[in-house]
């Protein structure tokens, strides 16, 4: 892989991600260690640090960058990396900061120094690729931790180095604040010099700091505040707040991706009058400097995404200081979703009572054609690749259940998280990582039903084991089914650690945890795998099915590639297709199975048929041991030449 | 019909070189959209545009669902931050251009669209698995046109993908093919051909594939414009 200049050269304009542009900042700010779990929208950070370090290993000498196994481990190792001096990051994703918390608590009390450590929080405002949207900012409050919100890859590359000064400055974690849209958004960045220098790659005892238990606990609370407070004085100092002056006697206060909504909102509706203060440390905020915005105003309203926060500590702030001016937001802007241009400026339409004859009539008419015809649009939902073992499974799962009967269904986090889906409609609940099987042991303990929990092999590594190993201590009627494809998939394929270099194996663990049920199923083997899921149901106890078939999407690249190497070795290839002939329309494919290979069409008479797509189809052979009445048919050509396997 | 009047939009209001051009590209995983998204943002840095911020989609969006990416293009920054890009995506009827690589794409991101919104649609169509399942109706491409129509006559729906494998045999050159268009009917502002031709040979493999698909798509563009005129 060739270097991507965007991090090597000195100087320059690039165009970069919010994540790409975090990551120069870090190379420019002496970064020295990364430790994450995937979760969208932060995976690229640590991909790109692993695309980096395998470009050039000379980069390994001062930077590492490890996949932990889940968030309080990525976080606790960050933490360790920063007590040898070392500039530690740790990128996860909102709902990572949930597993995350139980050690961020202390780490906060014991604080990073005397190196430095940034927690990256990818939020997710409209769920736009996450289980739900949860508002973590309050986790700064809760521990103490000061939040900074960057809005643009500029703002990205230029407070990351921010962040580790002030962290280091002040011995304590910074949380740095990205959303799904400011991480995969794209703008020019200006770079500066790369900056790479070793920690003290020395560990030096520190009873009282490192130890956070009493008396130990209470004294580094009392430091705690201390140090936020040192925080507190020095916003201004670092000039990530700003002003756009304004005569007009309402303001606004925003912060992150919707300050620049808010902005483009108000020049659409002729309201560049209005004062606008945004935030660049969203906690602790600047007393002084909310005061002196709001001392000559009326009215300040508060533009923020999810849960009123800012709004709250303001009303707070302004409450104190006695500036009259009155608090409003949460009653105008929804507490749920992501925003956008359109929606901020129907609301400030609204609070400044501006006439609809102008963009905010625009807006609406542009919603209202729109719903016009919205209802005729099909529904696209996220689903499972052509060939996807997950997939083949699922419809194992319902043929050994006869469609579920009697049947409880736990889902998880993976990419069988999309199994509640129509038209599979598989999994009874989500909850969030290894949630599925935690609470498949409790309705084990209240039902007869066939019990059937799914979890992915990263999943299970991730926090699957604990439970796993409840369930062998309560001997839960449980069928856990492991998919081993060796991939983290649904965040777009990052190894899974350990599994996918060898190092650990999903048979071992869970026979070393106990179980004495477990097998290995081939999920394209589909009677196979019917029978199974079927036996498991009359053994006693917890039983493991494993799913082995490496994540289709790696396969089929690897496999394309193994293909071309060959016939451009002037081999011939041994291919396979499948067809659909004299098909009745029985369902069994197009609808149990939904392979997104398979295509419903109109054949010359006119008549509805299914067919399949020869460029989509991965060759699983699914639908072919399927069929009931023999339609699908598998053809062979160059009968002779080297076969890959799929 | 579209009654919205007059476009009085963000972008219409910034006169002259300070004023954005927004385009939306709709399609679903694995057509390309972000390849191309970013394609039009090299050549746009390399035609000298100041600004340039737009969205992408990644994680959840990528098994089969539907794609919108944004990008935004400013030719010279205004010295008022109010009157610049400040948004990675674009306002409600906001959309100058829409890239549509799957037809019934572009309506989903209907709310984007408006009068002056110019239209360059891939005819192929790719079902979601509930209309596979039998459950939903894909609308008739006559239907999909009716709507377009409704907004404006500059729109060009094409046979992106059958063109890619008669012409190309790679059904996935369609993007640019697509892209092609859209230059080919002068409706990307001050970039030129060159500029986008550059940035293929730079940031794409097979170079000489996609330079012509490129050039299919300018051709088919070119020449769709000057037999309406």
């Amino acid at each position: 892989m060739g270097k991507d200049k965007r991090f090597y050269n000195s100087t320059g304009k690039f165009l970069m991600t919010g994540n790409e542009a975090l990551v120069r900042g870090c190379l420019e700010s002496k970064i020295n260690f990364i430790a994450a779990y995937p979760g969208t929208p932060t995976t690229d950070i640590s991909e790109t640090f692993s695309d980096l370090l395998a470009a050039d290993p000379n980069l390994g000498e001062f930077i590492t960058q490890h996949w932990a196994i889940n968030e309080a481990v990525s976080i606790s190792q960050a933490a360790g990396a920063a007590w040898t001096g070392a500039r530690a990051l740790a990128p996860m994703k909102h709902v990572g900061v949930n597993v995350a918390s139980d050690a961020l608590s202390v780490i906060t009390l014991n604080g990073p120094n005397p190196g430095s450590l940034v927690l990256v929080v990818g939020s997710d405002p409209g769920s736009l690729g996450s289980h739900q949207e949860q508002n973590e900012r309050f986790y700064g409050w809760m521990f103490n931790i000061p939040i900074i919100e960057p809005q643009t890859p500029q703002d990205c590359h230029d407070w990351i180095k921010i962040a580790f000064d002030v962290s280091q400055k002040h011995d304590i974690p910074i949380y740095f604040r990205t959303s799904t849209r400011s991480a995969h958004s794209r703008g020019f960045v200006n770079v500066n010099e790369i900056h790479l220098e070793k920690g003290n790659q020395v560990f030096v005892r520190d009873i009282p700091k490192y130890c956070s238990l009493p008396p130990h606990a209470i004294n580094n609370h009392i430091r705690l505040y201390q140090r936020l407070e040192a925080v507190q004085q020095q916003i201004k100092t670092l000039h990530i707040n700003s002003i756009l002056p304004g005569d007009n006697k309402t303001g606004i206060i925003t912060s992150g991706i919707p300050y620049g909504y808010t902005l483009e909102a108000l020049n659409a509706l002729n309201l560049n009058d209005v004062p606008v203060l945004k935030l660049g440390m969203i906690h602790p905020l600047d007393n002084g400097q909310i005061r002196d915005f709001a001392k000559d105003l009326d009215r300040v309203i508060i533009v923020e995404e999810l849960e009123p926060f800012l709004e709250v500590k303001i009303g707070e702030i302004l409450h104190k200081e006695r500036v009259r001016a009155e608090v409003i937001g949460s009653q105008y802007f929804p507490k749920y979703g992501e925003f956008s241009i359109g929606l901020v400026a129907s609301s400030l339409a609204k609070i400044f009572n501006v006439s609809t004859a102008g963009i905010a009539g625009q807006v609406t008419r542009a919603q209202e054609h729109f719903n016009q015809y919205a209802p005729i649009i099909p529904k696209r939902f996220p689903t499972f690749c052509a060939g996807c073992p997950e997939r083949a499974t699922l419809y194992a799962i319902r043929k050994a259940t006869n469609e579920l009967a009697n049947t409880v269904v736990a889902g998880d986090i993976g990419c069988y998280v999309m199994s509640f889906f129509p038209p599979m409609e598989t999994s009874d609940f989500i909850i969030c990582m290894s949630g599925g099987l935690s609470a498949a042991i409790g309705i084990a303990t209240q039902t007869k039903q066939n019990i059937i929990a799914l979890i992915g092999d990263s999943t299970f590594l991730h926090t699957g084991m604990a439970p796993l190993a409840d369930a062998v201590s309560n001997n839960s009627n449980i069928t856990l089914i492991v998919f081993e494809n060796n991939w983290v998939a649904m965040t777009g394929g990052q190894p899974v650690l350990g599994l996918t270099e060898g190092k650990l194996s999903i048979e071992t663990i869970t026979q070393a945890i106990g179980v004495k049920w477990v097998r290995v199923a081939d999920p394209y083997k589909v009677d196979a795998t019917v029978d199974l899921i079927r036996k498991a149901r009359t053994e006693p106890g917890v039983k493991v099915i494993i799913i082995k078939r490496e994540c289709m999407l790696q396969r089929s690249r690897a496999r394309a590639g193994q293909i071309r190497r060959l016939e451009a070795g002037g081999k011939e290839v041994r291919k396979e297709s499948y067809t659909i002939e004299a098909c009745r329309m029985c369902g069994e494919c197009f609808e149990k199975l939904a392979c997104v290979a398979i295509r419903r069409t109109k054949d010359e008479n006119n008549d509805t048929v299914m067919q399949i797509d020869e460029d989509r189809c991965n060759l699983c052979s699914v639908c072919y041991q399927l069929c009931p009445n023999n339609a699908v048919k598998k053809n062979i050509h160059n009968v002779c030449g080297e076969e890959v396997k799929i | 019909m579209w009654r919205g009047g007059e476009d009085l939009m963000v972008a219409a209001k910034v006169k002259g070189d300070h004023r954005i051009f927004n385009c939306v590209l709709a399609g679903t995983a694995g057509q390309g959209v972000i390849t191309i998204k970013r394609l039009l943002e090299f050549a746009a840095q390399e035609a000298g545009y100041e600004e340039c911020f737009g969205s992408e989609m990644h994680g959840l969006a990528q098994r089969e669902g539907a794609i919108s990416s944004h990008v935004r293009l400013q030719r010279i920054i205004s010295p008022n931050p109010r009157e610049n890009i400040q948004a990675p995506t674009i306002c409600y009827g906001d959309a100058d251009l829409v890239l549509g690589f799957e037809p019934v794409e572009v309506l989903r991101s209907g709310v984007f669209l408006a009068a002056k919104t110019k239209f360059v649609i891939n005819d192929r169509t790719i079902q979601p698995i509930l209309v596979n399942a039998g459950k939903e109706e894909y609308p008739s491409l006559e239907k999909i046109e009716e709507i377009v129509r409704g907004y404006t006559k500059d729109y060009i729906f094409l046979p992106a993908t059958q063109l890619a494998i008669e012409q190309l045999g790679d059904a996935q050159k369609m993007n640019l093919i697509i892209l092609g268009v859209a230059f080919g009917a002068g409706w990307i502002p001050h970039i030129s051909i060159e500029n986008c031709e550059k940035v293929i040979c730079r940031e794409l493999r097979d170079s000489d594939l996609n330079l012509r698909a490129l050039n299919i798509g300018i051709e088919f563009g070119t020449r769709t414009i000057s037999r309406n005129k």
